[in-house]
């Protein structure tokens, strides 16, 4: 697991090149301090977790279409946290002296042929939808993404 | 969950897109009338060039339009005619029963994992050489997570910060009605990514209807630089993007089916303005010439806004574009940057390119629509007719195996985008549906060119050579048409109409030279059509002015 974070994470750092980048995969109130941050970052090669604001939870949840109580939010807070500290220990190890990789590596390429193959078991598939009606999946009425 | 965040934290943002902007020119600005554009394809109905002479909205003032500057790019989605999905092996078939062509994986199930189609590969490979990209030889697939009834995963495997190709450009050549000219467009980026399935709102009732045979069927995003500066430049540009993946065969292309989409950013700005206006992004445009009303409508809509002081109050939104009234309205404002927390798709490794794969791939392209047109135009053909033959694939291929068999360009042209044009459209057939082949084709030109066949009967075979087969020299055979050459045969024939014609003779050699018409028909008749023209005028004037 931690060796896999390790590769995605040297990855990430240099496939970037950050100086321009707004951080937007997350975005800026749940991590403000990316953007200064991870140019100094980049530049130093030094890695450290200890400036990592705290998550916002709430907005986590939302994101994740999860419902939590306020109690829970307080409850979830420190726990993250704690678990994203942990993983900050791979920011120390030092990759000046490695190649960057965009992905973990793999022993050769795993593609198929365009060969279609009809999956037998569909009504299985179908069986478990909740809402099923005239060939199609029924869902409440959605007009607008987002 | 936690590396999510990790990896969110350090990847790269939404792309955002440099700008290039330009001054509106009045000429074509405001009033598009496609219907006389090379746009349409083959496939596409009259009808729906119908209305579209329509104005579309009031009059903007030349001079307002000249006061403002509009930004366009283009975002197209392009379905690959692949025999299955990007990453599992289940079968598409546009028009499918609904949920049909499902499994685990398309379904998102858990436990089901994806693995690449080699052919989407290829596809993308073809369409980023075309479009003279830079191609990534390692890349790699993101998850872009969104929550949506289409998408049973909760996310779309698409390509984020490492697309497999980007920095290229596609040239166009601008309908010669709108007054021609060459332009040549950005491509950002070409990216492989999967399709979502499709929604069905019902007319009534509070529900919708999902079908998933099509979550999961490969798509490249083709996004442009802004470089388009009107209507009729988008439209020119989506039309060039359909000609190419029909070209390479990567896709068919078909607005009408969604196998080619394309949404719209424009923005317009006073022109010297620094900043950049606000982008508007248009949706639901399934023609060419939605794509130009379209955007001629937005650009006027803005620029009308800004004339009345209410620039305000255009705001980053999608917007509908509504063939029935021939607007664009409010679909959803975007509050803020979408947040589609991008991450590396764990289930996949990454995509890796050979030098030789490439190369492999580079030397089997066929010839792209724009050394087409060039080739076209150094062969001397008009604007007008290298645009037409280069359009459509399959009259391309048709023209060129004419021209291959020694037919004279021109003429082989004309016949293409006169008499064997009016037949498809009449019949509502497309080149490769008719009868007539390109060898018959060629035939039937070379007789006409050696004099067997006078050019009115190469018009009389070629309309049944398109309807019911056969060859030209078969027809020519059966309908007994061979041209009368031989002077002696038609000096007989013109003897036989002055000899049972005393009287108009009389006439004619008393000063009414105008006879010689009537003599000339008599003589095309008596000949039952097939006396040559040229011979048949030189020896009935011989014989007219003959003293005796």
């Amino acid at each position: 697991m931690a060796n896999r974070a390790l590769n995605l994470l040297r990855a990430s750092t240099t496939v970037v090149p950050i100086t321009t980048r707004r951080s937007s995969f997350l975005s800026p109130n749940i991590w403000s301090p990316r953007t200064v941050e991870v140019k100094q970052r980049r530049s130093k090669r030094s890695y450290s977790t200890s400036s990592l604001e705290p998550p916002d939870v709430s907005r986590l949840a939302e994101t994740a279409r999860i419902s939590l109580s306020p109690e829970e939010v307080e409850e979830f807070g420190p726990k993250i946290r704690q678990v994203i500290d942990w993983f900050g220990k791979l920011q120390d190890v030092d990759l000046q002296s490695v190649e960057p990789a965009i992905r973990a590596d793999t022993e050769g390429d795993n593609i198929r042929d365009d060969i279609p193959e009809t999956f037998p078991n569909r009504e299985a598939i179908i069986a478990t939808i909740p809402n099923f009606e005239d060939s199609y999946i029924k869902v409440p009425k959605v007009l607008n993404k987002e | 969950m936690a590396l999510t965040f990790f990896r969110g934290v350090q990847t790269r943002p939404l792309l955002s897109y440099p700008s290039i902007y330009f001054a509106l020119r009045k000429h074509n600005v405001s009033y598009c009338n496609m219907q006389n554009t090379q746009l349409e394809t083959t496939e596409r109905q009259e009808g729906q060039l119908k209305g579209s002479t329509r104005e579309i909205h009031s009059k903007p003032h030349d001079k307002l339009l000249k006061d403002f500057e509009a930004v366009i790019g283009i975002e197209t989605h392009v379905q690959l005619s692949t025999q299955t999905k990007a990453f599992c092996s289940c079968p598409y078939n546009y028009g499918a029963a609904p949920n049909t062509s499902i499994c685990p994986v398309c379904m998102g199930l858990p436990g089901a994992l994806p693995v690449l189609n080699s052919k989407v590969i290829e596809a993308a490979v073809k369409v980023g050489l075309a479009l003279n990209c830079s191609l990534s030889l390692d890349s790699k697939f993101d998850r872009k997570q969104y929550f949506y009834p289409d998408l049973p995963k909760g996310y779309q495997i698409s390509q984020f910060d490492v697309p497999i190709a980007s920095s290229g450009s596609l040239d166009v050549d601008l309908p010669v009605e709108y007054g021609g000219g060459h332009r040549r467009f950005g491509i950002t980026r070409v990216h492989m990514e999967e399709d979502a399935g499709k929604l069905l709102h019902t007319g009534s009732g509070n529900y919708s209807q999902v079908d998933l045979n099509r979550a999961g069927v490969p798509l490249l995003e083709i996004v442009s630089e802004p470089d388009m500066r009107t209507g009729i430049e988008a439209a020119e540009y989506a039309a060039e993007i359909q000609r190419l993946v029909r070209y390479l065969d990567v896709s068919n292309g078909n607005m009408q089916e969604g196998s080619l989409r394309c949404d719209v950013n424009i923005s317009v700005r006073p022109t010297g303005q620094q900043e950049f206006g606000t982008k508007v992004e248009i949706k639901n445009l399934n023609s060419f010439s939605s794509v130009s009303r379209a955007i001629d409508y937005e650009i006027s809509r803005q620029v009308d806004l800004h004339t009345q002081g209410l620039a305000d109050q255009i705001v980053q939104e999608t917007r509908l574009w509504e063939e029935g009234s021939q607007k664009t309205i409010t679909m959803r404002k975007k509050e803020g940057l979408a947040d589609y927390r991008y991450f590396p798709e764990p289930d996949l490794p990454g995509v890796t390119l050979s030098e030789e794969y490439i190369n492999s791939i580079g030397s089997s392209l066929p010839e792209l629509p724009e050394t087409k047109r060039r080739r076209y135009e150094n062969m001397g053909l008009s604007m007008q007719d290298v645009l037409f033959l280069a359009n459509d694939i399959t009259v391309a291929k048709f023209f060129d195996a004419t021209i291959a068999g020694g037919a004279d360009v021109k003429l082989a042209a004309n016949w293409i985008m006169g008499d064997i044009a009016a037949y498809m459209k009449n019949a509502k057939v497309s080149i490769s549906d008719i009868k007539l082949s390109s060898e018959e084709l060629c035939e039937l030109i070379a007789s006409i060119k050696g004099g067997t066949i006078s050019g009115k009967m190469g018009k009389e075979i070629l309309f049944e050579l398109m309807a019911k087969g056969g060859t030209v020299k078969g027809l020519i055979k059966d309908k007994d048409l061979v041209q009368i050459v031989d002077p002696v045969e038609i000096e007989k024939i013109v003897d036989k109409v002055l000899a049972d014609n005393p009287k108009q003779l009389e006439q004619y050699r008393g000063g009414k030279t105008k006879l010689q018409g009537f003599f000339a028909g008599q003589v095309m008749k008596e000949s039952k059509g097939k006396a040559n023209p040229k011979l048949l005028n030189q020896i009935l004037l011989q014989k007219l002015n003959a003293t005796s």
